[in-house]
């Protein structure tokens, strides 16, 4: 009977590697998921951050913590042994580059040497996490326990606070919907008509000049003219003679430059009520 | 003298083919501070920047009828900057696969004899106005937030009346012709000061009566 006690311990153990085995397995290829992941992310980040946009960001952050979730489950599983209570022992330390070693860390840990295992077989926190680690205890000591019930009440208050915030944000935003709507509209349209027509040809602001003749603003727009009782165009042969195209169109300058070249000045006068206007043509 | 460079296109092809997209609206007074706030947060970290402009317009009538309009521009509240000239072409607002407003534009910046030497070309003053504000940027797109008052003596910009209630706001790009992409950036940063306040492709001669 003991030696069939023994073969099934035998078998059991078996079983139990054959479990491990495979549970290490399948959570090295979950890591190597995470991995790709990861540095195609950074790879992102680093080289194509003009044209990345927030919303693909997201995207990798959601597809990390999605694998980071599926780790967290296996490990989680009933079927996966505890890790925990495997031990791993150096059995050869070399300090010898071993071609291997290198090729399974993608050439992250080319020695295993007694330099590194210390750090990569290494169960407690980093030497400068213990450090601190050691001053928060040393200073969570040192606050009386009243007064630690005092900051945790505090704390307390403030999350609940904060989490009934975040769980009712709808009435909030609903509130501040009902104070616009209370404040009514923003802007006004005939505003907007009126500020645009005075930048683009002055409308409803000071004329240099009584409104006459001269067309301000964009040509071409329709007839927009229907104060002046004249309209008059005049066309210049002569360059000499411009000034007098461009004087006020109330005054007929043209005839106040004598002598030079009266020839070539053409004056048409037509009446404004015309529906024909000149700057149409 | 020489004849004035009378034509409606004054610029066409070379290096200084610029289009202005072009968007437009308004914000009531009391509303502004919301916006500026929005503003803020949407554009670019800058220090908030304010201006105080005073723009002359000057008109040549043209031997075809068309008078040519340009825009002199000079700071109030720095009044050693140079001054600001500006041709603005015709609108083009009828194409629908366009959001914003498009028209040629040129800038040249110009010394403090400017309007003399308008005057001496043949350019008269037709209106001027002072627009002081806020301006803002994200990007290539620049956000102008300003009053419009009217200047109710010639020439004096100290005495200045408000237009209106509101502030005239105005989202533009600069960007050579043809690249109508950028109306895309300007129609979305637009969706996103709704309903604060709607910017919209507004057609100036619509304006007109």
């Amino acid at each position: 009977s003991v030696r069939a006690s023994l073969l099934v311990l035998f078998v059991f153990q078996q079983r139990e590697e054959k479990q491990l085995e495979t549970a290490v397995e399948s959570l090295i290829s979950r890591v190597a998921h995470v991995k790709n992941a990861l540095s195609s992310f950074i790879y992102k980040l680093e080289n194509e951050y003009e044209r990345l946009t927030w919303p693909s960001v997201l995207d990798n952050f959601a597809l990390l913590s999605g694998q980071l979730n599926t780790i967290n489950k296996l490990l989680r599983n009933e079927k996966t042994p505890a890790f925990r209570s495997q031990v791993i022992i150096p059995l050869l330390l070399s300090p010898d580059r071993d071609e291997d070693l290198a090729k399974l860390t993608e050439q992250r840990v080319p020695v295993f040497s007694h330099e590194i295992v210390p750090d990569h077989l290494r169960t407690k926190p980093d030497p400068e996490v213990e450090e601190q680690e050691k001053q928060l205890s040393a200073e969570a000591v040192r606050i009386g326990p009243e007064l630690a019930q005092k900051h945790i009440q505090a704390l307390n208050k403030l999350c609940s606070n904060l989490l009934e915030k975040l769980n009712n944000p709808r009435e909030d935003r609903e509130g501040d919907a009902s104070a616009v709507r209370q404040n009514k509209a923003s802007f006004n349209p005939t505003d907007t008509s009126a500020l645009v027509a005075a930048v683009a040809f002055g409308k409803g602001l000071s004329k240099c000049r009584p409104p006459g003749p001269v067309a301000p603003g964009h040509p071409g727009q329709g007839p927009m003219m229907s104060g002046g009782p004249t309209l008059q165009q005049v066309t210049i042969g002569g360059g000499s003679n411009q000034q007098a195209g461009m004087g006020g169109p109330g005054a007929p300058q043209q005839q106040g430059q004598p002598g030079k070249m009266p020839s070539s000045i053409k004056t048409n006068i037509k009446s404004a009520s015309g529906s024909i206007h000149p700057y149409n043509r | 003298m020489e004849a004035p460079p009378v034509t409606v296109m004054p610029v066409t092809g070379g290096a200084i083919n610029m289009m202005e997209y072009l968007l437009q609206g308004s914000v009531l007074d009391q509303a502004l501070e919301s916006l500026l706030h929005r503003l803020r947060g949407l554009c670019d970290n800058m220090e908030p920047e304010t201006f105080t402009d005073h723009e002359l317009v000057y008109l040549l009538k043209g031997q075809q009828g068309n008078p040519f309009i340009l825009r002199a521009r000079r700071s109030l509240s720095h009044p050693t900057s140079p001054w600001h000239l500006r041709y603005l072409g015709q609108p083009e607002v009828g194409d629908k696969s366009r959001h914003a407003l498009v028209r040629n534009c040129v800038d040249v910046a110009a010394s403090q004899s400017l309007p003399e030497f308008l005057n001496e070309m043949g350019f008269r003053m037709d209106h001027e106005f002072v627009a002081s504000g806020h301006i803002f940027r994200k990007g290539a797109m620049k956000v102008v937030v300003s009053k419009v008052s009217r200047i109710l003596v010639p020439g004096n910009t100290e005495n200045t009346e408000r237009m209106s209630l509101s502030y005239l706001v105005e989202l533009s790009i600069l960007a050579p012709a043809g690249q109508d992409t950028v109306s895309e950036d300007m129609r979305s940063f637009a969706e996103q000061l709704k309903p604060l306040i709607h910017l919209e492709k507004i057609d100036p001669s619509k304006q007109r009566h």
